[in-house]
């Protein structure tokens, strides 16, 4: 097996963003003769490499307009501290620089929070039209007629729902606009003992623990496994949206086996 | 870096598996707390190595693309195995530019890489990633590990996972089924359902038998979505399926509409169907 550095070095000099021209050539050399219109050129010229570069470095979690902005800025840089009297490829210049100006941009955005607000924006987007679309349709949307919808990537809807997952905010959680309090009404009329002892059926080992599980978790928990509604289903009855529904079913269930694991 | 990985791999080639590795990366990182920029640099670079063989490694046919994590003190290890004609042919053409900027992508945000020809054809990626503070997990396998296999035929509609230990496959499985269902074209409502069923599996699955790891089959139809998890001991299915304090039986019943135990020789596969009957 052998590491082939070699042919990397070759890879990036068979890239279209070499100053291989001798026009290009010459663009650099009067560039750094403070030639501003030789400036403008090669910016035109190699902003296809920020603009490829903005659109890989994580689509999905920044607009794409302010990723493009940093790219751009990075590029600026690259341009004027090439050196072309080195040798080397100016996209193998360029593609460090610009990549790190992208970085040191989330760095200093305080990017390591856990969501950033692309996503949380686009969560939201996602979590609203799945309620719109289940209500025109009588069931819940696919993915790809939300992306449809909503002029999204089938990948950034699908990253949404994984955001949606692992949101713990409350603004997901409250009330949508026009549920009836009927989660409450519901549990109430059909008396909480009768909940425990169906939910049973469930699982044999869990009489002992639901009792520590909410009120709330386990009314959803036999709407979903004893009466077999869909999770669409549950969402309007109890007033929230599917995917909060999903993620307390997954929350419950959790916690169940984790306490018949310690009861064992 | 270990032996065995962490998380193993076996899809094909085709576009929408980059998003699969993608979301499995989010996972592992999760797990072990890895992210802002820095699970930002390996999301990007790993994306540009898998999307060099969707394009470039079997010259727009179809073939396996392998993709191995593995977790270390401070470091993340990515692994992009192809069995085709690989980086090495293409980076002739002068023509064509994408990989160029892949390589100088994956070169800028990995500290090391490394391309390897892989023996009876084919290249690898090699790419450690620092990661301060991260823990190495408990590998796949002490021993030798082989990756989950596909048969070649299947491989366009089937995806290959191994995973371990259970915490690590509790955050990338759900992420993997989620996937999944959306390709076989399930609602919402029956994606969470994939969910809620992968996540029994891995709170149960560990413990069945002397398995290390979970390994799985998924394979995605129209509105269908068809599990095989195993090889597991003789009756460890069943132990698996009870309605027991080890057992999910109950849950994975009312979440699927097919369940069977499979015998393989002296072992038990567990094959589950799901469908979205809307």
């Amino acid at each position: 097996m052998t590491v082939t550095e070699m042919a990397v070095s070759t890879a990036t000099r068979g890239a279209r963003f070499v100053p291989g021209t001798s026009e290009e050539q010459q663009l650099f050399a009067r560039h750094q003769q403070g030639d501003r219109l030789a400036r403008e050129e090669l910016v035109r010229r190699f902003m296809p490499l920020a603009r490829s570069l903005a659109r890989r470095y994580d689509r999905s979690s920044e607009p794409f307009e302010d990723l493009l902005q940093v790219a751009s800025l990075g590029l600026l840089k690259a341009l004027d501290r090439f050196d072309p009297e080195m040798g080397h490829p100016f996209a193998s210049f360029a593609v460090p620089t610009i990549l790190g100006e992208m970085r040191r941009h989330f760095r200093d955005a305080g990017w390591s929070v856990h969501v950033p607000r692309g996503s949380q924006e686009r969560a939201l987007k996602v979590r609203d039209a799945q309620e719109r679309l289940a209500n025109e349709r009588g069931r819940a949307p696919t993915v790809q007629e939300l992306a449809q919808y909503l002029e999204l990537g089938q990948d950034d809807v699908i990253d949404a729902l994984q955001a949606i997952q692992a949101y713990e905010s409350l603004s997901l959680d409250a009330p949508r606009p026009g549920a009836t309090d009927e989660a409450t009404s519901y549990g109430d009329a059909m008396g909480e003992e009768d909940a425990r002892y169906e939910l049973v059926e469930l699982d044999a080992t869990v009489s002992a623990v639901l009792g520590r599980i909410p009120q709330r978790e386990r009314q959803i928990l036999r709407m979903r496994f004893v009466e077999d509604l869909t999770q669409t289903e549950i969402a309007a009855r109890v007033g929230i949206s599917q995917m909060q529904v999903s993620r307390l079913l997954r929350r419950s269930l959790d916690q169940l086996r984790a306490l018949t694991d310690t009861k064992s | 870096m270990a032996v065995a990985p962490n998380v193993s791999l076996t899809l094909s080639n085709q576009p929408e598996n980059v998003l699969l590795v993608r979301e499995t990366l989010s996972g592992l990182a999760e797990t072990v707390g890895v992210d802002g920029v820095e699970l930002n640099d390996i999301r990007t670079a790993v994306t540009e190595a898998c999307n060099n063989v969707v394009l470039h490694a079997y010259e727009g046919g179809e073939g396996p693309l392998q993709v191995e994590l593995y977790v270390a003190p401070s470091a993340v290890e990515v692994v992009v195995r192809d069995r085709g004609t690989g980086i090495r042919p293409h980076i002739r053409s002068e023509e064509e530019d994408a990989l160029g900027i892949g390589l100088s992508i994956i070169q800028a945000l990995a500290p090391r890489v490394e391309f390897k020809d892989v023996e009876g054809g084919g290249t690898e990626v090699r790419m450690e990633f620092s990661t301060p503070g991260t823990e190495s997990l408990a590998p796949l396998a002490e021993g030798g590990f082989e990756p989950p296999r596909v048969a070649e035929a299947s491989l366009a509609t089937t995806t290959g996972l191994a995973l371990a230990p259970s915490e690590l496959a509790g955050r990338v499985l759900p992420r993997v089924m989620c996937v999944l269902a959306a390709r076989a074209r399930f609602t919402t409502d029956r994606i969470s359902d994939a969910e809620l069923l992968a996540d029994a599996l891995v709170s149960r699955g560990f413990q069945s038998g002397a398995q290390q790891h979970m390994t799985l089959s998924v394979q995605v139809g129209a509105r269908e979505v068809e599990l095989r998890l195993g090889p597991l001991g003789g009756g460890d299915a069943g132990k698996l399926m009870a309605n027991t304090d080890a057992g999910i039986g109950p849950v994975v019943e009312k979440l699927t509409d097919e369940r069977r135990i499979a015998s393989e020789g002296a072992f038990e596969m567990l094959e589950l169907t799901m469908r979205d009957k809307r």
